[in-house]
């Protein structure tokens, strides 16, 4: 009987302290009852194998006795699905921005790398997932946050947005900041190497004419797609494209602004020449500075241009079943 | 994993939440007479109803608690044995749940 013991053993280790007495007590009666029972059946004892078989059918020694713990849980199945999207969403929040505008610099300004701290990433995760996990605990053992949850009105859930659904005022909106800026940018800007800014004398490359027309391009794409939107607020595949196309092309124009040392020279005649070099540098280095930034933000753009592209495409949920205009078509067709 | 695996542990888990719910009323009712812990078990497999030491012994605690059974230690066999029985709410609960099962039955009949 030493194995059977040694089993009791193991499982009162597990046991709730105040039960362990009785509990093993109960659980050697049964299994002495099995082993007296087989041993009845054979006609001799049993030897170390077939206790062994005994003790395994029934089950490890943590395993039975947890069976005797009540069911105990840091977040329960009914908060645990917001608790993984909660989690979700902060995770991801925290770890593609960073990443991404890491990535950006590693390739524009890797020497300002450092100043994003990815060292620090996983105690970052850690900590946001430390902080989730003790909200929702604490949300878990209170009944009364609980209660709130669960306090619900149908009517003041959200609309059921359609994707393909343009709204006008932002199509409006769209427009308006458009114009704004195009006349402000018209009369501001002049596709010459030359022109006054301010009432000082600015000399840019000489890229600066393909760049400005670039910007007149994209601009005036994005007002026409606009426009079409105010009248036909739906989009299409084809708009949906012809919006990516416009906005990386407006994406790559702004870059290569930032990046190509537009500025030659500055003149104003209250300025020293040699402060207005200092100048013309300062403001070359600050737009060169600027580009990661404008890169993240290019790329959030495309991305969300892309993610419009890839949602037209992807079949709707009412597309499986007889939309309501079908339906009373239907019926005034006596179909 | 293969499909009909994948099909078994699915089975698998569909029958034994079908079970759960059936072995408080299958073990009240098999304690309208005093039994221990082995005997009450060997009852229910003679009705085809197996049950593990593991699962039937932590249930007996929970049904102890909650009010309906009862239980005593008494020497049998020259061995200390936990004899449990039906409480009279257990009696009560034991009627109560048997109806239902009857409900539950006689649609199940009707629907499959």
């Amino acid at each position: 009987m030493e194995l059977l013991d040694r089993y009791l053993h193991a499982v009162e280790f597990w046991l709730p302290k105040r039960q362990r007495g009785d509990i093993v007590a109960e659980l050697s009666e049964d299994l002495r009852s099995q082993i007296e029972e087989k041993e009845a059946e054979l006609g001799r004892k049993l030897d170390e194998t077939e206790v062994e078989s005994i003790l395994k059918r029934c089950g490890s020694p943590l395993m039975v006795a947890l069976r005797y713990r009540p069911q105990q849980y840091l977040i329960g199945p009914t908060l645990f699905p917001l608790y993984r999207f909660v989690l979700t969403i902060l995770l991801l929040g925290c770890i593609v921005p960073r990443t991404v505008i890491w990535l950006v610099f590693l390739f524009f300004d890797p020497v300002h790398t450092g100043y994003l701290h990815m060292e620090n990433m996983v105690s970052t995760l850690m900590f946001f997932a430390f902080l989730t996990t003790v909200a929702f605990a604490i949300l878990e053992r209170n009944a009364a946050l609980r209660d709130r949850l669960n306090t619900w009105n149908p009517r003041k859930l959200p609309a059921v947005r359609d994707p393909k659904r343009i709204p006008r005022g932002n199509s409006l909106f769209e427009i308006a900041g458009l114009v704004v800026m195009t006349v402000w940018f018209t009369s501001t800007f002049k596709p010459s190497a030359v022109f006054d800014l301010f009432g000082a004398q600015i000399t840019v490359a000489p890229t600066w004419k393909t760049i400005f027309w670039g910007v007149m391009l994209s601009t005036t794409g994005t007002i026409a797609i606009a426009v079409t939107n105010l009248f036909r607020p739906y989009w299409t595949p084809l708009r949906a494209a012809l919006r990516l196309t416009v906005d990386v092309l407006g994406a790559l124009v702004f870059c290569w602004f930032l990046k190509s040392q537009i500025v030659i020279a500055i003149t104003v005649p209250s300025l020293p020449a040699t402060k207005a070099i200092k100048l013309v540098g300062v403001i070359n280095v600050l737009l060169l500075q600027t580009l990661p930034w404008a890169v993240v933000v290019m790329l959030i753009i495309a991305v969300c241009d892309i993610y419009r592209i890839v949602r037209l495409r992807r079949p709707t949920q009412r597309a499986a079943g007889p939309q309501v205009d079908d339906l009373s078509h239907s019926i005034v067709n006596g179909r | 994993m293969s499909q009909s695996s994948g099909n078994h542990d699915l089975f698998e888990n569909l029958r034994l939440e079908l079970r759960r719910g059936c072995l408080s009323l299958a073990v009240l009712s098999q304690l309208r007479t005093e039994r221990y812990g082995y005997t009450l078990r060997k009852a229910l497999a003679e009705q085809g109803l197996e049950i593990d030491e593991s699962t039937l012994y932590p249930l007996l605690r929970r049904l102890e608690t909650q009010g309906l059974l009862t239980s005593v230690w008494r020497e049998e066999d020259k061995r200390n044995k936990r004899f449990y029985r039906l409480s009279p709410e257990g009696k009560q609960m034991l009627k109560q749940l048997g109806t239902e099962w009857q409900k539950i039955n006689a649609s199940l009949n009707g629907i499959l």
